[in-house]
Formats: C-alpha cells, structure tokens, sequence
C-alpha cells in the first residue's frame, strides 16, 4: 500500500515537472472586444476629436514574446462633422490606403506587470513609422485586460500635408488615444 | 660554405624570425568570428531567403545576409564582440536577439519563425483592405473644388460688407446717383464672387453613402436662405435703382430690397461663422469610452459611421465590435 501511494506521488511529480515548460509557455490568444481609438488635431479655433469604435485586433504570445494586429478602417472615425470627416479620409488617402494597421510586439512578462512598453508598427495613408518603446497601461477586469495609452503620431510621420482652414493649418502633433478591452481565447 | 654565404643566410633567417613574430601577432588582433545558423518556421521547415541582419553593438556597423534553400546562413569576417540580430521574412513575425561573438569562433544561432497575423487573420479580405484609387481621385477633385469655394467665399465677405454699408448712403431721399451706381456696383461684383463660390460647392462630386452631420448641416441650412436671397437681392435692387432714377418713390416689392439684403448678408455671415466654430466629439464617444474602463454595459446604439465601418468589415465585425460593445 506504502509502495503504491509512493509510486502515485512520484508519477504525480513527474507530471507536474513535464507539464512545467508547458505552462510557462502555453501559447495565448488575445482577441480584441472592443476599442476606441480617438486622434486629437488642434487648430486655433478648433480642438477636434475623431472617435473610431470599429478596430479589430488579435494578439499570439508564444515562447514569452507576443505579437499583435490592430486593423481599424480610417472612414470609420467620427469627428462629429461629416464635411471634416471627408476632407480628413482625403488628405489622409483614406479611399487609396483605407485600413490603418498596426502590429505590436512585447515580451509576455510585461502583462503581468500593469505596463507594457510596446513597439509599434503603423501603417497609415501609405506610409509606415515605427513607434519604439510606447508605455500602455493595463487594468485586468476578470477574463478582460483594459489597455490605454497614447500614441505620439505626427502628420510629419505619415507625409501628410497639413489641412488648414481659414488660412491657418492645424498643429503637426496628432496624438492617438487608444482604450481596448481585450479577452483570452482558446489558442488554435 | 664561406663565411659570407654564412652571413647571407643568417641575415635572410634573421629577416624571416622577424617578419614572422611581428606578423603572428598581428594576425591574432584581427581574428574574425562567423556566426552560422539555420531558419525554420515553427513546423520546422527551412525559410529560404531569409533576411538576417547583425549590427555592431559599439559601431552600429550592419551586415546583413539571407538563408539559402535550406534555410542556413552564415556571415562571416565580423569582428569580436556584441551583437544585434534581426531576422525577417516576408508574412513571419520579425525575430530580434543579442550574441556576443568571440574572436576566431563560429557562433551558432539558429531560430524559427512564427507566422505574422495578417487581416484575414481579423476577418478583413483584402478586397475590404483593398484601395479604391477611383475614389481618391473623387476625394481630392472634391476637396480641391470645396478650397476655392471657402477661399472665394472668404473674399465675398470684404464687397458685401460694402455693399450693405454704401446701401445706407444709396437709400432715402438725399441720394445722388453716384451713390446708388456706386452700391450697384458693389453688389454686383459681391453677386459675381458669390454665385462663383456656389459653383464649385454645388459641383463638387458627392461622396455616396456619406450623410451630413455636424455644423455643415447648418452652413447648408443657411445656403437655402443666402442663396434665394443673392437672387432676390439684386433684382429688387435694380427695381429700386430704376424707380428712384425717374424720380420716384421706392414703391411695391422694390421697397423689401433693404431687409432681403440685410436678412442675406446676416445668414452669409452665420453660414461662414458655423463652419469656422467648434463642433465638439458626440456625447456617445464619452459614454463609450467611460463603460469601456467603467465595465458597465449600456444600451448605447452604435453611430451610423460605426454601423458603415462595421457593415464593411463584415457581419463577423458587427458581433465582436458592435452587439458586444459596452
């Protein structure tokens, strides 16, 4: 009887020492619930915001390192005035280049630690700029993980020429908000 | 052997022993490192044409070189010390990681790649993904035709200020005929500007499935009132204009010119100022934002321009981003 309970916890442990490397790098998917994305322009007259709650995202962790795709259509940003939301999709080439896509990578362990200091990919009106070592914040609400943070763009960074209105053009400086809302999913 | 062949060779001995111990440890303070490896993917299969990039940690010097087909490499003649490495393929996650060479030996550093997520990954085709340069070119002639319209309407404002002030002067019963051939032409070179400016707003292509929204509404509201109004205006005008130069009293219609004109540079006005003010973020973007980190749900409708984003990503969209929505 003695013998048996002793195989038991010997098999026990070698169960629990094969399925260790497993655990500690057990592939995560990440699917993304729901987002808003708001660019901030300033002009003298103006303070606009354009609100997008049409992204889509997807994140794979694997061996400890996670990559992310956040795709948002750039017509489905909303600044409250249609006129504006057009002139904004044509000197951003909106019609020609109509997804904004950004990819991410981080290492895992930065999850856990309430920050995670991302570098960005973005590809937008048919140019790419890189974004290195942007801080986001996380909050886990259960199953959820709530993420913020602010995205430095320019117009400079994307070749896009500045609009002006009235005669005065709208600063350089286009930061991009970001609140997402995202959920484990069972890996493939 | 004489004594001088004796000094010949020992001098070429001597020269040779020299060369030979200032050379060795030259080539020793040169010695190189290769570093060699080999790419798969996670399955294992060998990716060819493999970008493997390294860069001098102290230099910053890049060396880069790509897998054959079977997915090896190796870059050879780097000097000792930390590296770099950046490994890219087309459609694979971009791989990075540091090695530190020893002189005269060959590292080892071999890696697989992961598959990158693509759109179709997200429920995107790349029909959707896909540019519309037809579209563009609509965008821009748009834009460009709506720039002269601001710019031209912006000059208007200067001729029918004037005109309403010289109206002061061309009305009642002191007036001189300059003074109303003065008014007249003001008002018909503010009628030139105008109607020119409404030209390129009126005939500028229109973006189907775009709705109006915002304070352009307004600006379009107050065109259904300038726009008779600049009509109106100068027929009324010229009706005066012609009563007063027989010697008659303003009389009929003709005597409404004065308030038409005022109510038609007052909505000119409004209609300038209601696109140059603020139309802040809607109320929903708040709300939105706040359930998102309040954790709430609400039963707060999704804007046309989401349910238009939404409908162009699909169905599958709607329920990750749309039912879903806090």
């Amino acid at each position: 009887m003695k013998h048996r309970k002793a195989t038991f916890r010997n098999l026990g442990l070698a169960l629990v020492v094969l399925a260790l490397p497993q655990l500690v790098h057990a592939d995560t998917d990440w699917v993304l619930e729901s987002s808003t994305l708001s660019y901030h322009v300033s002009h003298p007259l103006h303070q606009v915001d354009g609100v997008s709650h049409a992204a889509k995202g997807k994140g794979v962790c694997q061996n400890g390192q996670c990559n992310f795709l956040i795709a948002a259509p750039v017509k489905s940003f909303d600044s409250g005035d249609s006129n504006r939301d057009l002139h904004m999709l044509q000197v951003t080439r909106g019609a020609e280049f109509p997804m904004i896509v950004v990819r991410t990578q981080f290492a895992e362990s930065e999850i856990a630690s309430g920050t995670v200091h991302a570098d960005l990919q973005v590809e937008f009106a048919g140019q790419t700029a890189q974004y290195k070592q942007i801080a986001f914040q996380l909050v886990t609400q259960g199953s959820a993980i709530k993420l913020s943070g602010t995205i430095p763009a320019t117009l400079t960074d994307f070749k896009i020429p500045a609009p002006s209105l009235l005669a005065m053009a709208i600063k350089n400086d286009i930061p991009v908000r970001v609140e997402m809302s995202w959920t484990r999913s069972q890996p493939k | 052997m004489n004594r001088g062949t004796l000094e010949h060779v020992g001098a070429v001995i001597f020269v040779l022993v020299f060369f030979t111990s200032t050379v060795t440890p030259v080539s020793a303070q040169t010695a190189t490192a290769t570093l060699s490896g080999k790419i798969t993917d996670t399955s294992g299969a060998a990716l060819a044409n493999t970008e493997v990039s390294v860069k001098n940690a102290v230099t910053g010097q890049v060396i880069s070189a790509q897998t054959d087909r079977s997915g090896s490499y190796s870059i050879a003649n780097l000097p000792p010390g930390d590296y770099e490495v950046s490994i890219s393929a087309n459609g694979f996650d971009t791989k990075e990681s540091r090695v530190t060479l020893a002189a005269g030996a060959t590292q080892l550093l071999s890696m697989s790649l992961a598959a990158a997520l693509s759109l179709e990954d997200l429920g995107i085709s790349s029909a959707q993904a896909q540019g519309n340069a037809k579209e563009q070119a609509r965008l821009n002639k748009r834009s460009q035709m709506l720039k002269i319209h601001q710019e031209l309407g912006l000059i208007t404002v200067a001729p029918l200020a004037a005109t309403v002030l010289t109206g002061i002067f061309a009305g009642g019963k002191a007036t001189s005929t300059t003074d109303r051939t003065f008014h007249a032409a003001l008002g018909s070179a503010t009628a030139g500007l105008y109607f020119s400016s409404a030209y390129f707003a009126i005939f500028a292509p229109k973006i189907h499935g775009t709705k109006t929204e915002g304070n352009i509404k307004l600006h379009k509201a107050l065109a259904l009132i300038h726009g008779p109004g600049m009509i109106l205006t100068p027929i009324l005008g010229e009706m005066a204009f012609s009563q007063r130069s027989k010697g008659e009293r303003v009389h009929g219609i003709a005597h409404y010119h004065g308030q038409v004109a005022i109510v038609t540079a007052g909505a000119y006005g409004l209609a300038i100022l209601s696109v140059s003010l603020r139309s802040g973020p809607a109320k929903h973007d708040v709300h939105h934002a706040l359930a998102i980190f309040g954790g709430h749900h609400s039963q707060q409708p999704m804007t046309l321009t989401d349910s238009r984003a939404q409908a162009e990503l699909g169905a599958s969209s709607a329920d990750a981003n749309g039912e879903k929505r806090p």
